[in-house]
């Protein structure tokens, strides 16, 4: 809905920005106007694509296909479920998840029907271009967690054998390979996918996964352990150096 | 080179280990036992279901037979290591002679009974190595590791860690250590370790030699361990 509305609303924007330069040119009543007319449309229609430059028609598709649920730049978005956050994404970690709800490994009966069309030359491209995104968080979690949230986050608690996160989602929560971004995710996704683990993650026993990792970890965090991570991410901005989303 | 203490800090566990409420009970039976190398009296203090969740907890970060892990980090294979190597760097840690926030946090709650369980049960494992380096250079690394640089004065590593690199007492195992482990450690010595001058140790064994080395000698060498059972 979202990114259909951003759609509407972009192709209105260039519209009237065209038709207000040539009423303007007209005016003037010049050759030169005309020309600079078709050089208008050109660069506008440059400006809006360019982060396109490099993408077929079927993988731009895709993407606003994805995004329709994820949200226009893939920040997330709070549907009847809330969406999470693909932007900034480790390449390897959501092409683990895609194979996991096709091998029922993840389950989830929506994503299991995107997953099971993609091919593997699209799961790069949408892989790819979910990673060089970063738009800033949604936000909305309460304030008040975000300092024990960070003091878990970055020390875990020896004491009742729960690790620091840090340790495998690094100091900055981007992720690394398999291992994926929690910057900037989704504070109710966040809250609902730990809650919920182990009927969620590695569901197929035949076909053994890294969810394994966590699980031991989401069980031990306590309900309103859970919540303070939670929010700590959900605030977190991606870290200096990381590419510029084009919106 | 540097005069060493090879540390066995006796007695030293009241103040340099702290205990969390639940393992109160352990901790005056472990002064007791007064040290370290008395695993069979300190064991008994920890039940087995204490010491294995604590191990699960490790093997969250190391890996669920403590051959390693890739996190954001390289995470080091901790299975057959040497229990003498191991509880010498919990106590680096808990000590910053060893620079890591993240194993301060772990190390400073362990009661030295709980140590003695989790180094014995890691010294015990023997999976197979993670590998995944760059296998064209082993037979270099192999041959620095048997040999040494005679000409930058590297010695062989084998006269310390042994020709199996399986480590002895205070000489890590590096047989199947991780790649990008061993590299980042050999590469940045003196950023992580020795870092208490008060406090000097064994890493200063190895700190000239980890400065001699260079960065294709050390991927040479590392890469050949990573592979080794």
């Amino acid at each position: 809905m979202r990114s259909l509305n951003s759609l509407q609303f972009n192709r209105t924007t260039r519209a009237r920005f065209v038709w207000l330069v040539s009423q303007k040119l007209k005016s003037a009543g010049s050759h030169v106007g005309l020309a600079a007319l078709i050089l208008t449309f050109v660069l506008v229609g440059t400006v809006s694509a360019q982060h396109r430059i490099s993408l077929s028609g079927d993988v731009q598709a895709k993407i606003s296909y994805c995004k329709d649920c994820h949200g226009v730049s893939a920040q997330g978005f709070n549907g009847y479920y809330p969406i999470p956050r693909l932007a900034g994404q480790q390449p390897e970690y959501i092409e683990n998840q895609l194979r996991a709800f096709i091998e029922h490994r993840r389950t989830n009966n929506i994503m299991f029907n995107v997953a099971h069309s993609l091919s593997p030359a699209m799961i790069n491209a949408l892989t790819a271009h979910f990673a060089s995104l970063n738009p800033p968080p949604i936000g909305g979690a309460p304030r008040q967690l975000v300092a024990t949230g960070r003091k878990i986050f970055e020390d875990g608690m020896p004491e009742v054998n729960i690790a620091a996160c840090a340790a495998c989602h690094g100091p900055e929560a981007t992720g690394s390979g398999q291992i994926p971004r929690l910057a900037g995710q989704l504070y109710p996704y966040m809250i609902k996918t730990l809650g919920s683990w182990d009927k969620e993650r590695g569901r197929n026993p035949t076909v053994p996964d890294a969810a394994a990792i966590m699980s031991p970890v989401a069980h031990s965090l306590n309900k309103s352990q859970i919540e303070a991570v939670a929010a700590f991410v959900s605030t977190l901005r991606s870290p200096r150096g990381t590419p510029n989303a084009v919106q | 080179m540097k005069p060493m203490n090879f540390r066995r800090p006796q007695g030293q566990h009241k103040s340099t280990f702290r205990s969390p409420a639940g393992t109160a009970l352990i901790l005056p039976a472990a002064v007791l036992a007064l040290s370290f190398s008395s695993p069979a009296a300190a064991q008994g203090n920890v039940s087995k279901a204490e010491a294995d969740a604590k191990l699960r907890y490790c093997e969250v970060c190391h890996g669920v037979s403590a051959q390693g892990f890739h996190g954001y980090y390289p995470i080091p294979r901790l299975a057959g290591q040497p229990t003498e190597y191991l509880k010498n760097q919990l106590q680096a840690f808990v000590e910053h002679r060893r620079t890591s926030n993240i194993m301060f946090n772990v190390g400073h709650v362990l009661s030295p009974a709980m140590i003695d369980a989790l180094t014995t049960d890691f010294n015990q494992l023997n999976p197979k190595p993670l590998g995944g380096a760059p296998k064209e250079n082993i037979d270099e690394g192999k041959n620095i590791f048997e040999n040494g640089v005679a000409a930058a004065n590297v010695p062989a590593c084998a006269s310390c860690h042994g020709p199996q690199a399986k480590g002895n007492g205070p000489f890590p195992r590096l047989a199947g250590q991780l790649y990008d482990y061993l590299t980042a450690k050999l590469t940045n010595w003196d950023k992580e370790r020795g870092q208490n001058p008060s406090s000097p140790d064994t890493s200063a064994v190895m700190q000239p030699i980890a400065h001699s080395l260079t960065q294709p000698q050390i991927k040479a060498v590392a890469a050949y361990l990573s592979y080794l059972e």
